[in-house]
């Protein structure tokens, strides 16, 4: 038994169940015939995979679905051995390149080469090029970003690259001119209601309305959480009542109590408290830019509007620290400090204003 | 080689000669030849060592020695006196205590023992086995590692029949013990009553053994079933992290073999003035009035300076007594600046550190006495960060008056007394990289701060050093001034500087999150690659949902590793990391051993949903599991 997001996950174009407009343009981009290199973005959970998977799936036939996880071995330069998972059909090649940390470029190069060399063997009934599908090109470090430009021009006889990121704007320019960008938006809160409502009809089960539109809401509208959180609804309570209680991850639960414990006291000793918390979620391998922003959105929705510039302020500079810096709790810390620090200001100020 | 010029020196050599055919009749393949080689090798070895140590491996030849020839300008004044009696050893009572009573139960007892001393080098480990060697009229016997050069020099079939002996050292220490262990020794003439007893010492470990301690504790092995004497090994610890006798004679092996181990601390300063008094005032009176009686304030310079290492300070209050030498004017002059503070100050503790963080507001003073490098253990150093000792107010009013206007009103809360230590000198003498102490400091500051305002300035510096070192490229040279903005930092954003008293110091946490971070991570993608979903996703979505979930996972490993990272406890107070307190002695160390805690206690007991499949039995399976890995790491 899987899970509903991969069992009910639409395998072709025409099942797509929103941006419809999007997935008909796909497919008479196929069917042109010239396929250019593809750069598909948008935020998590809108569908990216899903819409790439068919697209495949529409370039090549069933054939692209028989999936299998390779393990591959890759010698740097430097003699150093880089391990990496590849996930391929006959046609296509899935890789997250930047699993392999700062040799990533390595990794680009050499895959990109092996697949580019070798010629498809009938060219006249299949196409005469291959896909290598690169997932969070965002994390890519720039070394391998400018190496990418280089290798996609050079194979663009044999091979097409499909980028998928969540955002463009740590994809460097050459390379978005390079390809056909196509952003994939997250769908709207009804369209999240209706896929929720007609999943759960495959399921045989009844959901009701309301809750469809509060798990709609709850997942902030990414479709894999909603499925995982209508999941676990079922899991939870069936049959659905209206108001049911969406299940939230624990780690969310637990950012949130973090958050409360910051502001119901500030002081040394409770921020060692909080600092043994967020030590606990980084073990939790929760990333610590998810937790600053969890964080952030915690507490703003905590303090008073005055103070919301500078604490989102505060937090921005924080987490650009925390992107720069090596040792992510120093930066973490700094901004439950700073958040204390001025959340006491403001709390003694509003005292002394009550005094007079 | 430095053939003995001495008067008193001919007679250890040819001791020793005397020594040797006792040896190499015993029946052995392997000493049958070297008869000649070790005559030659052991005997220019020796007094080296002699001139190294305080002490000498032999207790007859150091008596010997002690008898000072007269005139003789050039002998050191560590040799010259060195002590002969309980009474002059710079080591304290307990301690000396401690090793006798040891001595005594395994003199007299029929199976010998194993001890272990430890402690900085210069602190009278050896000499005190020395003493109460003698006192207790025990003969020594010392190894001392066989240098390999000699084969070569000698005839090259000699060699090549010999070859085994010059690829280890193993062997040729291993049967040293047995038979030092087996065999007395024989009565040599002109000994007198001979000793009754007998100890091995150990104070130059084959190199082998650094690389391989499993072949030590072999041979101790070995020797602890057989043992008739009691066997003593001598380790210095060095500062620098790399504990030799942690890696040598690790806990497990000090229990299995019932090693005792005693570790001396470095030299007390009221301890060490006395016995430079002492010598400066005998060597005065053999003087004849040609060198005078080394001023007391110099005297506690080079005490201070040599941190604890008796060795040292009489080695440079020999040297700094050198007639006509430019040095004793700087020491004079520096006494002159100091007098003041020296001045109704008893050598006590608190007063001595004082002192050492005056000294090294002027380096060239150090210089001057040519005393080693002070060292801090981490305990020391993290507390002068952390407590921030300051000068008191009233001292520094004078002081602020005289060089020049303070601060404008508008910065005046940025005013701080002056500070009593330098920061970057602790963190040098704490001999561990910026990077690093910045975790001891920023896992242990918030204990020493009441403000939220001043933890938060505070946390703004170590996020600032934490920016600075944290491009690779640049790092080695970022690293000083990260740790000097961090330090400096947390000194002047401690604004309200009560003292706390004690605070327990510990470890820092972050190395083991960090890396148990990245481990689950990499875990994660291993085991769940099938979703082919980005690690973040993974980790924030797929995991904490599948927690919740009734879908039966695909292997126990998965199962496992869902009850322990994707749920979390919620309303227990994390207890995961239990802090590791950091003790007084401890020197530096990356410890990369910490892993061994924690697991299993991720909360896996009350996860289960109800309707998970055979809970049960998942548990045996983790639980059987765990057992294999045991036994694979103990192999």
């Amino acid at each position: 038994m899987s899970l509903w997001v991969d069992k009910y996950r639409p395998t072709a174009l025409g099942k797509l169940d929103y941006h419809k407009e999007q997935a008909t343009q796909l497919k008479n981009l196929v069917q042109c015939g010239d396929f250019p290199h593809l750069l598909v973005y948008g935020p998590s959970g809108a569908g990216k995979k899903t819409r790439i998977m068919c697209l495949l799936r529409e370039l090549y036939g069933a054939g692209v679905e028989k999936l299998r996880i390779e393990h591959q071995t890759i010698v740097a330069p430097s003699k150093k051995k880089i391990e990496i998972n590849i996930i391929a059909s006959n046609y296509h090649l899935e890789v997250n390149a930047s699993d392999a940390g700062n040799q990533d470029r390595v990794v680009i190069q050499e895959l990109i080469k092996t697949v580019a060399q070798s010629q498809q063997i009938q060219s006249s009934t299949q196409r005469e090029f291959k896909v290598v599908l690169l997932t969070e090109v965002d994390r890519l470090t720039k070394d391998a970003q400018h190496a990418l430009r280089r290798t996609m021009e050079k194979y663009m006889s044999t091979c097409r690259l499909i980028l998928c990121s969540t955002s463009t704007s740590k994809v460097i320019g050459p390379i978005q001119s390079r390809c056909l960008a196509i952003r994939v938006p997250l769908p709207s809160t009804e369209e999240v209601c209706s896929v929720l409502t007609s999943i759960c009809k495959k399921e045989g089960l009844l959901l009701p309305p309301e809750l469809a539109k509060q798990i709609a809401q709850k997942s902030g509208r990414n479709l894999r959480k909603a499925l995982l959180m209508c999941e676990a609804c079922r899991v939870q309570q069936y049959p659905f009542s209206a108001d049911q209680e969406v299940p939230q991850t624990d780690w969310e639960v637990y950012l949130r109590e973090t958050a409360n414990a910051i502001v119901s006291q500030q002081s040394p000793q409770r921020l060692l408290e909080v600092r043994a918390r967020l030590y606990e979620l980084l073990t939790h391998c929760i990333p610590p830019d998810i937790i600053m922003k969890g964080l952030v959105t915690e507490l703003l929705s905590n303090c008073d509007g005055q103070l919301k510039t500078e604490v989102a302020h505060m937090a921005a500079y924080y987490e650009h620290r925390l992107q720069l810096g090596s040792k992510a709790i120093y930066h973490l810390e700094a901004f439950t400090a700073k958040f204390m620090a001025i959340y006491k200001k403001f709390m003694e100020d509003g005292l002394d204003g009550m005094m007079f | 080689m430095d053939e003995p010029c001495v008067g008193g020196e001919a007679a250890p050599s040819r001791l020793n000669r005397w020594v040797d055919p006792s040896f190499a009749d015993l029946p052995g393949e392997r000493f049958a030849p070297s008869r000649r080689r070790k005559g030659s090798q052991v005997e220019p070895k020796r007094p080296r060592k002699r001139r190294g140590e305080s002490g000498s491996s032999d207790p007859r030849t150091a008596h010997l020695l002690r008898e000072p020839a007269p005139g003789d300008q050039d002998e050191p004044w560590v040799d010259r006196y060195s002590p002969r009696s309980q009474a002059e050893l710079a080591v304290h009572k307990k301690k000396m205590e401690e090793v006798e009573t040891w001595m005594r139960e395994h003199l007299n007892a029929s199976k010998g023992g194993v001890l272990l001393l430890t402690g900085p080098s210069g602190c009278g480990k050896t000499a005190t086995i020395q003493v109460l060697s003698l006192e207790l009229d025990v003969r020594v016997q010392e190894w001392t590692n066989p240098s390999n050069t000699e084969p070569y020099s000698s005839s090259q079939h000699d060699w090549r029949t010999n070859g085994s002996s010059c690829s280890s050292q193993l062997a040729p220490f291993q049967d040293f013990l047995l038979r030092a262990n087996k065999y007395s020794c024989l009565k040599m003439v002109g000994d007198g009553a001979a000793a009754d007893g007998k100890l091995i010492l150990v104070e130059d470990f084959p190199n082998q053994f650094y690389r391989q301690p499993g072949s030590l504790h072999d041979i101790l092995r070995r020797f602890v079933k057989t043992s008739r004497c009691p066997l003593v090994f001598i380790v210095s610890d060095s500062l620098s992290g790399d504990s030799s006798s942690r890696f040598l004679f690790p806990r497990e092996i000090q229990e299995e073999l019932d090693i005792s181990s005693i570790s001396f601390n470095p030299v007390a300063p009221t301890t060490m003035m006395k016995v430079l008094t002492r010598i400066s005032t005998a060597e005065a009176g053999k003087s004849c009035g040609r060198m005078c009686v080394t001023d007391q304030a110099v005297l506690e310079t080079l005490c201070s300076g040599s941190s604890g290492d008796i060795r040292s300070a009489i080695n440079s209050l020999q040297f700094s007594s050198l007639p006509d030498t430019s040095l004793e004017k700087g020491l004079w002059r520096m006494k002159d600046r100091r007098g003041t503070t020296l001045l109704g100050k008893a050598a006590s503790r608190a007063t001595q550190r004082r002192k050492k963080s005056k000294l090294t507001k002027e380096p060239e003073e150090e210089q001057a006495i040519g005393g080693k490098d002070a060292s801090l253990f981490l305990f020391r150093a993290l507390g002068k960060i952390l407590h921030c000792k300051r000068e008191k107010p009233e001292d520094a009013e004078a002081a602020a008056c005289a060089p020049g206007p303070g601060l404008p009103s508008h910065l005046s809360h940025h005013h701080r007394e002056a500070l009593l230590v330098e920061p970057e000198l602790v963190v040098e003498r704490s001999h561990m990289s910026g990077e690093f102490f910045n975790l001891y400091l920023h896992q242990n500051y918030l204990d020493f701060f009441s403000e939220v305002e001043d933890v938060d300035r505070a946390s703004e510096y170590l996020s600032d050093a934490d920016l600075l070192t944290s491009d690779w490229t640049s790092r080695s040279t970022m690293g000083q001034y990260g740790s000097s903005v961090a330090t400096r930092g947390l000194l002047h954003s401690n604004s309200q500087h009560v003292s706390v008293g004690f605070r327990p110091l510990h470890k820092p946490n972050w190395l083991l999150v960090n890396k148990k971070h990245r481990e689950n991570c990499l875990a994660a993608q291993y085991l769940f690659r099938s979703f082919c979903l980005t690690p973040v996703s993974l980790q924030t979505e797929l995991l904490p949902y599948l927690a919740k979930l009734t879908n039966p996972m695909r292997n126990q490993a998965q199962i496992a590793f869902i009850q322990d990272v994707g749920q979390m406890s919620l309303r227990r107070f994390p207890g995961r990391f239990n802090l590791e307190a950091l003790t007084d002695k401890e020197p530096a160390q990356l410890d990369k051993d910490s892993e061994e805690e924690e697991e299993g206690q991720g909360g896996g007991e009350e996860g289960l949903p109800a309707s998970q499949p055979q809970p049960t039995a998942t548990q045996v399976l983790l639980e059987e599991e765990d057992l294999v890995i045991e036994d694979y790491n103990s192999d």
